[in-house]
């Protein structure tokens, strides 16, 4: 069972299957097919597991090399795939929870008239992040950084036709973009120190890099990753990017993209730790970034918008994992994470889906009367992430914060305090809206929600644009959910229910992560002896319940204004978005024309030697009559000017 | 030694004089007999040089030949008015591009002077023109050997240059398809050219039907295509 | 004259040069196909079907290409040669630019064939031009003499000029070529003064001579080659549109008909290239590459900043691919820059795929130009994905190749000019040229924009059809532009074997 490379290649099958037959497969048959592919591959990914699992302990990489790709002198660089415990792992949860949303996908875009391509997308996506985690070489993995990204792009932009409304996908491009040039700097950086890009080869040759250069190597590394996985300060287009179908915000933009960011630094870990201080770089921004989302998340309105900065925010911790060398408390983490994160946005896909394509919470209530599975499993979800034992979500994050607890980086007590007030919000605006949601009066049964006391954000007008417009009409009676909608949630609720056990604190054996990952990952880290690990496991439940019974004052109980808590600041996500609009000279989508604007009369300008000078037709065409020709030949004359003094300046030289 | 000084001198300020009268008369006329005083001028230099063969040629292929021809068809295009350009709209246009000129002419001078006597660090590849004897003799050697490639593609060149003029030449009765891409206020001889050609067409389609009465239905109809 | 003088004319100049007409097959084939083709269509006027010279040019161009195969295996089995009294240098860098030349007459011929087809246009004079054109690319790229590179210069050139300028009805074709014609004239101007200077300074046109001569002497008075260089290089930056000589290209590019903006893009720039690497690299190269390196670093760094950057900007798209090719340029320039054999290597591999990416994006261009070549805006590409998926999905990958998206020939194109800067010590040059490279992925993002995202079904201007031929040559490029990106072994072997070197003539 060395069939590496069925896995990635399933998912490809089923997008260049659908890229041509799409259309006759039709609706469901299309979607069927898709999830049939990712589903197999999963089988694919198991088969590989139970092998990798009958190896002995230090041999369990299989490296499967299909033919080089370059070589030029003594660089060689193949396509190849390295299925070890870390790839191998995340191959398990992209593929699983990839099929599940297919399969709920099936049934949410039930009737849309780009249903296959919709799925020619989806698989094109799982193809991709299945290269970029199963590739043996960074290359690879670039080749399927840039293709994850590409498909998030267009899944982004599904619904809109109307150009303007296509700025949340640009943002994603644009911010990702500024990523991307770190991780091909980075990339390179590697390359010219070590002469390799090869994961298996830079192992041995890690230790051997110069301190500066390995900080330089991560600090790059990490830069594209907080574009890919929405860290300060490139994280402002994940919340827009909730602009596209749900089922994508699920997959895509909480389960398995995002985390590519720690992927890789969890993978480079032998260069991390050569990489001194760019770890607490690491840890700093995943903490901050942690905080700031959390108090954006407690002031959303829009269902979607409050899961996109509580995504943001928990990937933050899995940040501040790495940071701190707990990298198998982030990939726990990412695992939770990956399950109850799909729950809670498939759980809100299908709110959303019975409340006529509604998305703001403020008009939702009383909804586990008409939707009691979604009601019953967005409760798993609520109290996995919000850290109520025995779910998951509490043993990862319990993890995360011991081992920062006792980390060796700089200000570690200050990050744990960050941790604990971040899992107090956690708590606090998971639980505000899940009264919103499923508590309380029915809110849509008036006549006119009053919108005032809020104000809404501008992007979250465009988000609540989901889908086609149906009102929300005060007679509409919301229904459940098709099978192939709850059936999904109901596995994923199970999964974020039990997935702790992969790595119970209660001693050695129980580790089952640990073990299984520990082959692949360079670091050390020690948690705190047993009763300090149970003083905070303690402390964690104790600030998690406080943050529900907080909640639950202000919004069920109503004993607090809850304006005094959803501060402007917060709704705003402490106006960071709008610095940038406003840094680059324009709000929104426009500050990318302005810079563009901008480039082009300042460049051209100088360039022509002409004062103010635009370009374009009129300009052109009038360089036809009275000649533009002159001024290129005064460019040209100007240029050869230039080069005709420099070797003057040589002359005897 | 000063008589060939003097001559130098002489055709080098003729070339000189005819070069600025190419770019700084207005009339096209002229121009082209401006340029005829410095391929003169260029010829004379040849000859001082001893090159008679090349004097010869210059004089009769560039100045007897190709001047006249660019005369003739200056005046059988009738554009032999004076242009108009004392406008110029781009206002740094001029002064940078009197500018620019005087650096390339510095720049180059500084570059070739300071090369001062010894300008050429190898004896010429054409050593073979300095021997004695007549030049043409010369010149036919190193053109059929050393430069036997250079002077056969040549007549690619020439084949490029003839299919080229026929091919551009050709007249085309065609109404022009992209005009209204460019913006009002530019293109304003070919927009008043086209119009006419346009009216002219009417002008011929109304005396068809004017000339065919006897074709069936209201003639003001075939008028009106 | 009598036999005796004739005879000591002879020995006075080392006997009459052999001319191994083999040797330089490939142009003498193109020329001659074109020379044979013009008379063929004037001697049985109108009676010709009409895609004869199409075919006729393909074949000519294929049949080069197999002298090119025969060449290379001769050049393996004797080494590298200087044949007729040393004007032409045979090796297998000449001949894999030239292969590359004949690629492009191929496609260009193809993308001309449905294209005057739509338009109405009369064709043989096209199909000549195209092949003594590509006849004068092939000359420049075996040039060993800088007169043999001139000719060669303006033969290509003026044939391009005339292309440009050969859709008679519409105005800003005429407009194009003058345009290119006057800046062209002014640009073969210094090079000629250059080539001048050059001259002086080292008493030779000859490129073996001239190294040889400057490896064996020092020229204490350098002024006057120094000038020669400098201005040889304006002539060749302008040739290859390297910015602050580019501000031609997106005006002729832009009024070009759309094939021969194709042509120019991909073969006017491989054949300047191949002699601006003749000249600097291997004549210049060893003795005056500190001379001339900072010269080519500045042009190949504005080059690269100027053209991705303003490629954003345009709404035209053939506009766009203009400022995107002087980005281009500007990457070939780095690898020019490194003056190493990998470099050239870098180059040649470049100039290829390049070929491929920019006639496959141009030939799409052609076709959704329409009918009267008109519709290139921004706005004409709006929902091709809906009615033209294929059409879109190639243009798709032709832009993402030019981008450098791994596994297309844009990526390997791009790290192997990055790595000759690096290796030859220029990492700062390695980043901007990355750092270009992202900037032009935005560029990308703009047409599919337009191509999956914008416009109504059935607000298509007109509908875009595709000719045969068209979707023949796209078809070429595409299986070009992914073959290289994916295996490119051989071609990066045959890339690595075509080092040039120049052979001292027999004398």
């Amino acid at each position: 069972m060395t069939a590496v490379w069925l896995i990635p290649a399933l998912p490809l099958l089923g997008f260049v299957t659908l890229v041509v037959l799409g259309r006759k497969f039709g609706d469901p048959g299309a979607g069927i097919f898709a999830a049939c592919m990712v589903g197999l591959s999963f089988l694919g990914t198991l088969g590989v597991f139970a092998h990798l699992l009958s190896l002995p302990h230090e041999e369990r990489a299989i490296s499967q090399t299909l033919f080089t790709w370059i070589s030029s002198g003594s660089f060689k660089v193949s396509i190849g795939f390295l299925a070890d415990p870390l790839s191998i792992t995340m191959c398990l949860f992209i593929t699983g929870i990839g099929a599940l949303i297919h399969i709920y996908s099936v049934g949410y875009m039930k009737g849309d008239p780009k249903f296959s391509k919709f799925f020619v997308y989806l698989n094109l996506f799982v193809a991709s992040m299945l290269l970029l985690v199963l590739g043996d070489n960074l290359l690879l993995t670039f080749l399927g950084w840039e293709g994850v990204g590409a498909c998030s792009y267009l899944l982004i932009s599904f619904w809109f036709t109307d150009p303007k409304n296509a700025s949340a996908g640009k943002k994603a491009f644009v911010t990702n973009r500024v990523g991307d040039f770190g991780f091909m700097l980075a990339t390179f950086l590697v390359w010219v120190t070590l002469g390799t890009v090869n994961y298996e080869q830079i192992r041995p040759l890690a230790p051997g890099l110069a301190a500066g250069t390995a900080t330089a190597i991560a600090l790059l590394f990490f830069l594209g990753a907080t574009g890919k996985s929405a860290q300060l300060p490139l994280f402002v287009w994940l919340p827009d990017a909730m602009a596209g179908p749900t089922p994508v915000s699920a997959l895509i933009h909480a389960a398995t993209m995002v985390t590519a960011g720690v992927y890789l630094l969890t993978r480079l870990s032998p260069i991390m730790a050569e990489a001194g201080w760019a770890n607490d770089v690491v840890a700093w921004v995943g903490a901050l970034t942690a905080l700031v989302a959390a108090c954006a998340a407690i002031a959303q309105n829009d269902i979607k918008k409050v899961l996109a900065y509580s995504t943001v925010s928990q990937l933050g911790y899995m940040f501040l994992a790495v940071g701190t060398q707990s990298y198998v408390a982030a990939v726990f983490h990412m695992i939770t994470h990956a399950s109850f994160k799909a729950l809670l946005f498939l759980g809100s896909g299908s709110v959303i889906h019975a409340m006529a394509h509604e998305q703001d919470m403020r008009k939702y209530g009383n909804l586990r009367k008409y939707l009691p599975i979604t009601y019953a499993t967005f409760m798993v979800g609520w109290l996995a992430i919000a850290g109520i034992p025995p779910l998951s979500g509490f043993w990862s994050k319990d993890e995360i914060l011991a081992g920062v607890f006792n980390a060796k980086t700089f200000g570690n007590l200050a990050l744990w305090v960050i941790g604990m007030a971040v899992a107090l919000l956690t708590a606090f605006y998971m639980t505000r809206q899940v009264i919103m949601t499923f508590f309380g009066e029915e809110k849509w049964r008036h006549a006119e929600v009053d919108a005032h006391g809020h104000e809404l954000h501008a992007d979250e007008e465009d988000a609540v644009d989901d889908h086609d417009h149906h009102h929300l009409t005060p007679d509409h009676t919301p229904h459940e959910s098709p099978i192939s909608m709850t059936l999904p949630l109901v596995v994923l609720a199970g999964a974020a229910a039990v997935a702790g056990l992969l790595n119970l604190p209660f001693g050695d054996p129980l580790k089952f992560l640990e073990h299984w990952l520990e082959p692949t990952i360079v670091g050390e880290h020690e948690l705190p002896p047993g009763w300090v690990q149970a003083l905070l496991s303690l402390a964690a439940v104790a600030v998690a319940v406080i943050g529900i019974l907080g909640a639950r004052a202000v919004y069920f109980q109503k004993k607090v204004d809850p304006a005094k808590i959803e501060k402007p600041v917060f709704a705003h996500a402490w106006y960071i978005d709008e610095t940038y609009a406003k840094f680059m000279g324009g709000p929104g989508e426009t500050a990318f024309e302005d810079v563009a604007q901008f480039d082009q009369k300042i460049v051209d300008g100088a360039v022509n030697g002409i004062a103010g000078g635009t370009v374009g037709l009129g300009n052109r065409l009038k360089g036809l009559q009275t000649g533009l020709v002159r001024t290129y030949g005064l460019g040209m004359a100007i240029g050869a000017v230039a080069l005709l003094a420099y070797v003057v300046t040589r002359i005897g030289g | 030694m000063r008589v060939e000084m003097f001559t130098f001198l002489l055709a080098g300020a003729i070339c000189l004089g005819g070069a600025l009268g190419v770019v700084l008369l207005k009339n096209p006329v002229h121009n082209a007999l401006s340029l005829v005083a410095t391929l003169f001028g260029v010829a004379v230099l040849f000859v001082n040089q001893g090159a008679y063969f090349l004097a010869a040629i210059q004089v009769i292929v560039y100045a007897g030949a190709i001047v006249i021809l660019f005369l003739f068809v200056i005046m059988l295009l009738g554009v032999d008015r004076e242009t108009d350009e004392g406008r110029e709209p781009l206002v740094a246009q001029r002064p940078l591009a009197v500018a620019t000129g005087l650096a390339i002419l510095g720049l180059s001078l500084v570059a070739l002077l300071s090369a001062g006597q010894r300008a050429t660090g190898d004896k010429a590849d054409l050593a073979p023109l300095n021997q004695p004897g007549p030049d043409i003799n010369h010149l036919a050697e190193v053109l059929f050997t050393r430069y036997v490639y250079a002077f056969e593609i040549t007549a690619v060149l020439l084949t490029v240059a003839v299919v080229g003029a026929v091919v551009l030449s050709k007249r085309t009765n065609e109404p022009l398809i992209d005009l209204d891409e460019f913006p009002e206020g530019t293109v304003v001889d070919v927009r008043r050219r086209a119009d006419d050609a346009k009216a002219q067409d009417e002008v011929d389609a109304d005396a068809e039907v004017v000339a065919v009465p006897d074709t069936e239905g209201d003639p003001q109809e075939g008028g009106d295509d | 004259m009598t036999a005796a003088v004739l005879q000591n004319v002879l020995a006075s100049v080392g006997g009459l040069p052999s001319i191994e007409f083999s040797s330089v097959a490939p142009s003498i084939i193109l020329a001659l196909g074109g020379v044979l083709l013009l008379t063929v269509v004037s001697v049985t006027k109108d009676k010709l079907p009409v895609w004869f010279p199409a075919v006729w040019t393909i074949s000519a161009a294929v049949a080069a290409l197999c002298t090119v195969f025969r060449l290379w295996i001769r050049v393996g089995k004797w080494g590298n040669l200087s044949l007729i009294s040393g004007a032409v240098g045979l090796d297998r860098f000449s001949l894999f630019v030239i292969g590359t030349l004949c690629v492009s007459v191929v496609m260009g011929a193809l993308l001309l064939e449905g294209y005057l087809r739509r338009e109405d246009l009369e064709g043989p004079e096209w199909y000549v031009l195209l092949l003594l054109a590509a006849a004068g690319g092939t000359t420049m790229a075996a040039a060993n003499d800088l007169i043999v590179l001139f000719i060669g210069l303006e033969i290509l050139s003026i044939a391009v000029y005339i292309l440009s300028a050969m859709h008679r009805r519409r105005m800003s074709s005429l407009e194009s070529g003058l345009k290119y014609f006057i800046h062209g004239a002014f640009a073969s101007a210094f090079l000629l003064y250059g080539i001048a200077m050059v001259y002086g300074a080292t008493g030779s046109t000859n490129l073996a001579r001239i190294s040889t001569f400057l490896a064996d002497n020092v020229i204490t008075q350098n002024g006057l080659m120094l000038g020669g260089i400098a201005l040889m290089l304006v002539g060749f930056a302008f040739k290859v549109a390297a910015v602050p000589f580019h501000q031609w290209a997106p005006d002729v590019y832009q009024g070009a008909p759309t094939p021969v903006s194709a042509f120019m893009a991909a073969a006017v720039k491989t054949a300047a290239f191949a002699g601006m690497i003749r000249v600097f690299v291997l004549a210049l190269g060893p003795t005056y590459r500190d001379e001339w390196r900072p010269m080519v670093l500045a042009l190949a760094v504005l080059s690269l900043l100027v053209g991705s950057v303003m490629a954003l900007v345009q709404t035209n798209v053939k506009r766009m691919l203009a400022y995107s090719s002087i980005g281009h340029a500007g990457f070939i320039l780095v690898a020019v820059h490194s003056s190493t054999a990998m470099g050239t290597s870098a180059a040649l591999f470049y100039l290829l795929s390049y070929t491929f990416m920019v006639m496959g994006s141009f030939g799409v261009v052609a076709v959704v130009g329409r009918k009267g070549d008109g519709h290139h805006q921004l706005s004409d590409y709006r929902g091709l994905g809906r009615i033209r998926p294929g059409l879109a999905l190639a243009f798709t990958i032709f832009l993402l190749a030019q981008a450098g998206v791994p596994l297309t020939a844009g990526f390997l194109s791009k790290f192997y000019v990055i790595r000759s800067a690096i290796d030859s010590g220029d990492t700062a040059l390695g980043v901007v040229a990355m750092l270009a490279a992202v900037i032009a992925a935005f560029l990308y993002l703009r047409v599919i924009v337009a191509m999956y995202f914008e416009g109504e079904p059935g607000d298509e201007v007109a509908p875009v059809k595709v000719p045969a031929a068209v979707s023949v040559a796209i078809g070429i490029a595409l299986a070009g532009t992914l073959l290289l990106g994916i295996v490119p072994d051989p071609v990066t072997h045959a890339a690595n074997e075509a080092t040039a070197e120049l052979v001292a003539p027999r004398r």
